[in-house]
């Protein structure tokens, strides 16, 4: 599945976007933060900070590291104060 | 007179030359606060609903809270509060820095300002004494410029509030500029350049005493660490400029005068390519831990970018030229116009361009000479820009043939960034805003990126998020602190309360708080019921309403499922029918 970084994230782990493998939201996030030590504090397997937000497919904002996720999902992983 | 208070206002007769003292009952202080309620409650005192907005007799109160001169990070704000001249409506804008300080050590929590000076003037208020200066060096002179000569002038520990250009223009949407930030929206520029004053100067002594200071030094430590942290790392690492991307991605980027919710030239005003790989500096105001001014490189000197204003002169004018964007906004600083307003009737003029409605050829989407230009115009009341400077309303309403449809605004106040069909409890919250479109006052944008809500698909409980966002706003712009802290609170008004109770020595508690948020809101409501506000006045444009938005399809916000919402928004708060 991909996975695109957008504000804080982005800006932590240097890319824009990458392509992983995992099943679930936990699995993702766990992976996420053992590659990226910048998104300590940020990312655990045990879901993350409330100043981050996770999207999937530009629809629905998911937070239960139970959340299956798909082969061709795209989840977005940003900064959670969207706003301005 | 509780700590934190001096328990009266300054009130100053510009056509009389008076000054006086007014006291301020305990009990309005705290069912008001400070900011934009103590200042609500003074516009309903001074029976502001009955005056024209630009009349002598329109009260502008500048008011301070119990947090200012405290301890406590980002508390160094004011509000502004007027009716305002481009809605008709209530109006409060915030500002920052050390204006706030010394205003309140002029020994009063707030100036009324009502007359009218018989020329051009600056007013003094130097340890609560008001007199009247010459502003003739001044006048016509940007923002900073005349706030660096007053600031010569009168001395180094004066704190100035000035208009520009625009303001002594009469431009509707014109700012209040103190140390580079602006109090923005909705023309209280305008209102002050009514009263001939070009700027407000204040200097004082007068220090509040605080009810337990070691517990207020304790909760001001802990606030200012929790302020370094992850909740306020966006702002203090990127800014708000980095939001254009990802509303770009999510397909809620304002484009074209809201005809489209993607850009294509996003990428070109990214933070990184704004930059061009110069370095950008980092600036805050006065009492400030976070730090989020972020100040672009710009020829020989900076400019500090907010998503606002790069939304509002770049993408919904359909322009990705980021020098141009960043020209265009510190043109507006310099003028004193609000950047929200002015990119807004800018692209609304331009879709009436290309729909040939308006003969100015030379005002294309995409064009950033075009939005320089018609900056110029504006400011300068010159040729379309007089026509401009009126807000798209106002415009709409001379260009006739429909176009009243698209022009982007709420009650007169032009939208900021956040498309209304793709972002729906947003689209509540600006639809029953007192003061307009603002994201200031609704925060429900934060409801539609969770999982609370179907951002594309508002239902019935979309309506108790709106009302929640709405009350933590009018809490946080009346105690004051800075709504760029909201994310370190776990218990927003629980903590609220223990900073008023270290502050003013009232027992107050969070539920208390909860009741003078609702309090706040309802004063603001009850202004524009007495100004002529009607229920018709809580909608959005027609081209927000059964159109699906061009780039996503599914964001559909019918005319009916808006009705419901506001109705059942208007039962929540406890108002019949006509809202009130």
């Amino acid at each position: 599945m991909y996975v695109e970084f957008l504000g804080i994230p982005r800006e932590r782990v240097g890319l824009t976007e990458l392509r992983v493998q995992a099943c679930t939201l936990g699995e993702l996030l766990g992976t996420l933060a053992a590659r990226f030590p910048a998104l300590t504090g940020l990312v655990a397997a045990e879901g993350f900070h409330p100043s981050i937000a996770a999207n999937l497919n530009g629809d629905e904002f998911v937070r239960d590291p139970d959340t299956v996720l798909a082969e061709h999902d795209h989840l977005l992983i940003l900064s959670a104060d969207a706003g301005g | 007179m509780p700590p934190g208070y001096h328990g009266c206002y300054l009130r100053i007769d510009l056509s009389v030359g008076r000054a006086e003292r007014v006291s301020l009952p305990d009990a309005v202080l705290r069912q008001y606060l400070g900011g934009s309620g103590l200042g609500a409650a003074l516009l309903l005192e001074e029976g502001a609903a009955a005056a024209d907005p630009l009349s002598p007799e329109a009260p502008l109160v500048f008011a301070f809270s119990p947090l200012v001169g405290s301890p406590l990070t980002t508390s160094a704000k004011f509000a502004v509060v007027s009716r305002s001249p481009l809605t008709g409506r209530f109006n409060d804008s915030l500002a920052s820095s050390g204006f706030a300080i010394a205003g309140k050590r002029c020994g009063c929590d707030a100036i009324v300002i009502v007359g009218r000076a018989d020329a051009c003037s600056v007013l003094v208020v130097d340890d609560g004494e008001a007199r009247l200066e010459t502003a003739d060096d001044v006048r016509g002179e940007a923002c900073h410029v005349a706030e660096e000569k007053l600031r010569l002038r009168l001395g180094a520990d004066f704190r100035i509030a000035s208009i520009g250009p625009a303001g002594e223009r009469a431009v509707r949407y014109a700012t209040i500029s103190h140390d580079g930030r602006h109090a923005g929206r909705g023309g209280s520029g305008t209102v002050l350049g009514s009263k001939n004053l070009k700027a407000i100067a204040v200097r004082g002594s007068q220090r509040c005493e605080w009810a337990r200071p070691d517990e207020l030094i304790e909760l001001s430590r802990d606030l200012s660490r929790r302020s370094f942290g992850p909740a306020t790392a966006k702002y203090r690492e990127l800014g708000t400029a980095t939001n254009l991307l990802t509303f770009n991605r999510f397909g809620t980027l304002p484009t074209r005068n809201f005809q489209s919710g993607t850009f294509e030239g996003a990428a070109r005003l990214s933070p990184e390519q704004l930059d061009a790989g110069r370095a950008r500096t980092r600036a805050s105001c006065v009492a400030c831990t976070i730090g989020c001014e972020h100040i672009y490189p710009l020829g020989d000197s900076g400019v500090r970018i907010e998503y606002e204003s790069l939304f509002a002169l770049g993408s919904l004018c359909g322009v990705s030229d980021g020098d141009a964007v960043l020209r265009a906004t510190r043109r507006c600083d310099e003028l004193g116009i609000d950047t929200i307003s002015t990119g807004g009737t800018i692209a609304f003029a331009m879709e009436c361009v290309e729909r040939g409605l308006v003969d100015e050829p030379w005002l294309r989407f995409g064009s950033g000479d075009a939005v320089l230009k018609a900056i110029e115009l504006i400011g300068a009341r010159e040729g379309l820009g007089n026509l401009l400077a009126e807000g798209s309303r106002r415009a709409a309403s001379a260009i006739g043939r429909g176009s009243i449809a698209f022009a982007p605004q709420v009650k007169g106040l032009e939208i900021p960034g956040y498309e209304p069909r793709a972002l729906q409890t947003m689209a509540l919250g600006f639809a029953v805003g007192a003061r307009g479109a603002d994201h200031n006052r609704s925060g429900a944008y934060e409801v539609d990126f969770s999982n609370k809500v179907n951002r594309r698909h508002a239902t019935l409980e979309s309506v108790g998020h709106a009302i929640e966002t709405e009350d933590r706003a009018a809490l946080m712009d009346s105690l004051i602190l800075c709504k760029f802290l909201r994310g370190v609170f776990t218990d927003f008004y629980g903590e609220s309360a223990a900073m008023l109770r270290a502050v003013t020595g009232w027992d107050v508690t969070g539920d208390e708080l909860r009741e003078t948020a609702r309090r706040i809101v309802a004063a603001k409501r009850r202004i524009n019921v007495l100004a002529g506000w009607t229920p018709e006045e809580d909608t959005l444009p027609d081209r927000f309403l059964d159109t699906p938005l061009r780039t996503d399809p599914g964001a559909v916000l019918t005319r009916e499922r808006l009705q419901e919402l506001v109705a059942e928004y208007h039962r929540q708060r406890g108002w019949h029918a006509r809202g009130q």
